[in-house]
């Protein structure tokens, strides 16, 4: 049987990313987890970003509503973010499905799609600042109860690696999978030509709002590995724009609408941005978010496509041209 | 003959302006109605009724038994009618052999059986060997072929033709001519619109002709052609 490298090559950086944790260090862990969080939420932004065409800016809406749901029910009753967790992502399906059927009922595309998403997410910002039942500007803490699993509690960051790498595992399988699915066309052709596919008989309208859930709901668990990682969440680092950025910013670099563009873009400009932050952080800080900006300019320049897209072209080109 | 589809007094005003009024007619199943008028009569706005794309102002479509006009596309497509666009519209990023595929998709879940109907339709227009090629780096008249292959691989009872010949040559218009009768003769029912007289007089068992959003004639080529109203709205009218 014929090698098949989309399958090989990540089974092989599975295996090698699941040994880290044996010889790496406690920081190098902390940018694993980093670089995968970043990979797991652009992987999630790129199902409806990517492949269906819609660009949200303003994703950290389902990221914060996942974050909030989680962290809020543990500290009021004590519920583990296990549970928690998919409490959130109901949420952020529901909210999602009325954010979408509101916006592509009534025809907004493109840019007044992104600028609603913009003003929701900047909207509960300003929403749960004011609202002291969610700790207000002050954000919530999740407070420490000890190495607890059950209440996805660990001492050291071992096992937070090990989650967020099987989430980001399992939605990569799945986006594999799914984009090679009718729906995964379905999706491409909205995005392609919205016409041309209400012609072919793909509702268009439940398409677009079926990506929107998903991604909603991809986020929204993110946004609970993001409390229970850090501890502590306010509206601003998880509504805010930053998230938001982020997730897009990844996706475009490393390739929109493809499977593992999103992985690389994050792969690749995470740990720069880290050591940018880290090491030119007292004298400049800001530096990453400068970075982001170049990279950004760069890549729309001279890789419109991303870096997978710029493969394929190169690939293509290797094999004898423009068929 | 029975009649699978049903115009009556269909209208379409956008705002001041009847685009299409009281506009009746049938398709039986089988035929192949022609759809002609100058150039602003209406036909594609007619077309753009019929498959859900603009919805009447007033009016009814029925289709095989069912009234359609408040109908989205997508419902339509499923229920047997399907359109292709005079501007061709290929999923520019898609291989030819995808952009058939969505076609085929809409009865058939499964990728590999859409697959493998996607290659036949393929072959049946004549685009076999640019099955890898993406949509947008086709030519035009590959892409003509392309439109037809989509909206063929939807399965259609009746096939609404939106100029699929204009702007190709002579021997491609040729080629064209003979897969549509081809369908017919598989037993789709088709419905075009055509600028070229000789592709709708050639093809058509019956004519319908458009002057300004109304209908002013219909018959076989042979009587639309010899009406003085329809020589009228094409060449003007003779001074006395």
């Amino acid at each position: 049987m014929k090698l098949r490298w989309n399958v090989v090559a990540p089974l092989a950086l599975l295996v090698v990313l699941a040994g880290l944790p044996l010889f790496a260090t406690e920081y190098m862990l902390h940018i694993g987890v980093l670089v995968l969080l970043a990979a797991y939420l652009a992987t999630g932004w790129n199902i409806l970003g990517g492949y269906a065409g819609q660009h949200s800016l303003g994703h950290s809406l389902f990221l914060g509503i996942g974050a909030y749901t989680s962290t809020y029910l543990f500290a009021q009753i004590g519920l583990t973010p296990w549970i928690g967790m998919w409490v959130g992502a109901l949420f952020a399906a529901i909210v999602g499905w009325f954010v979408g059927y509101l916006c592509f009922r009534y025809g907004l595309r493109g840019p007044y799609f992104a600028l609603v998403t913009i003003a929701l997410a900047e909207a509960m910002v300003y929403l749960v600042t004011n609202l002291n039942a969610l700790g207000g500007a002050e954000g919530l803490d999740v407070r420490w109860v000890g190495h607890n699993p059950a209440l996805m509690q660990f001492e050291g960051k071992t096992a937070y690696y090990y989650i967020i790498l099987i989430m980001t595992a399992l939605l990569l399988f799945g986006v594999q999978r799914y984009s090679r699915r009718r729906f995964g066309y379905q999706m491409i052709a909205v995005r392609e030509n919205e016409d041309a596919a209400e012609a072919l008989g793909v509702d268009t309208l439940a398409v677009r709002i079926r990506a929107l859930v998903i991604s909603a709901v991809v986020t929204a668990l993110g946004g609970v590995f993001f409390a229970q990682y850090y501890t502590y969440i306010n509206p601003r680092n998880v509504f805010g724009e930053g998230p938001s950025v982020q997730m897009l910013l990844f996706a475009i670099v490393g390739g929109l609408g493809t499977v593992w563009g999103p992985a690389i873009g994050a792969i690749l400009l995470v740990p720069i941005a880290e050591f940018a932050r880290s090491s030119l952080g007292n004298t400049f800080s800001g530096a990453h978010l400068l970075l982001y900006g170049v990279v950004l300019v760069l890549v729309m320049l001279f890789m419109p496509n991303g870096i997978v897209g710029l493969v394929q072209t190169l690939e293509r080109r290797r094999r004898g041209g423009r068929a | 003959m029975s009649e699978l589809l049903q115009v009556r007094n269909l209208t379409k005003h956008f705002g001041g302006l009847a685009a299409v009024q009281d506009v009746s007619f049938d398709v039986n199943k089988g035929e192949i109605v022609g759809l002609i008028g100058p150039n602003g009569a209406g036909k594609t706005t007619t077309f753009s009724l019929l498959t859900g794309f603009l919805t009447p102002t007033r009016g009814t479509i029925t289709f095989a038994g069912r009234r359609i006009d408040n109908l989205k596309p997508h419902v339509i497509c499923r229920l047997g009618m399907t359109r292709t666009f005079q501007i061709v519209q290929p999923f520019p990023e898609m291989t030819a052999l995808e952009n058939v595929m969505m076609g085929a998709l809409v009865h058939h879940r499964n990728i590999d059986e859409a697959q493998r109907r996607g290659r036949n339709t393929l072959a049946r227009v004549g685009l076999a060997h640019k099955a890898d090629t993406p949509g947008r780096e086709l030519t035009l008249v590959e892409q003509k072929r392309l439109e037809i292959g989509k909206a063929l691989a939807t399965e259609p009872q009746l096939l609404l033709l939106d100029e699929v010949a204009a702007g190709l040559r002579e021997a491609e218009v040729d080629v064209i001519l003979d897969l549509v009768r081809q369908l017919n003769t598989e037993g789709i029912t088709l419905l075009i619109v055509e600028h070229l007289m000789k592709v709708i007089m050639n093809l058509s068992q019956r004519i319908v002709v458009l002057d300004f959003g109304q209908k002013i004639a219909e018959g076989s080529p042979a009587e639309v052609s010899a009406n003085p109203l329809v020589l009228e709205a094409y060449l003007g009218k003779e001074e006395d």
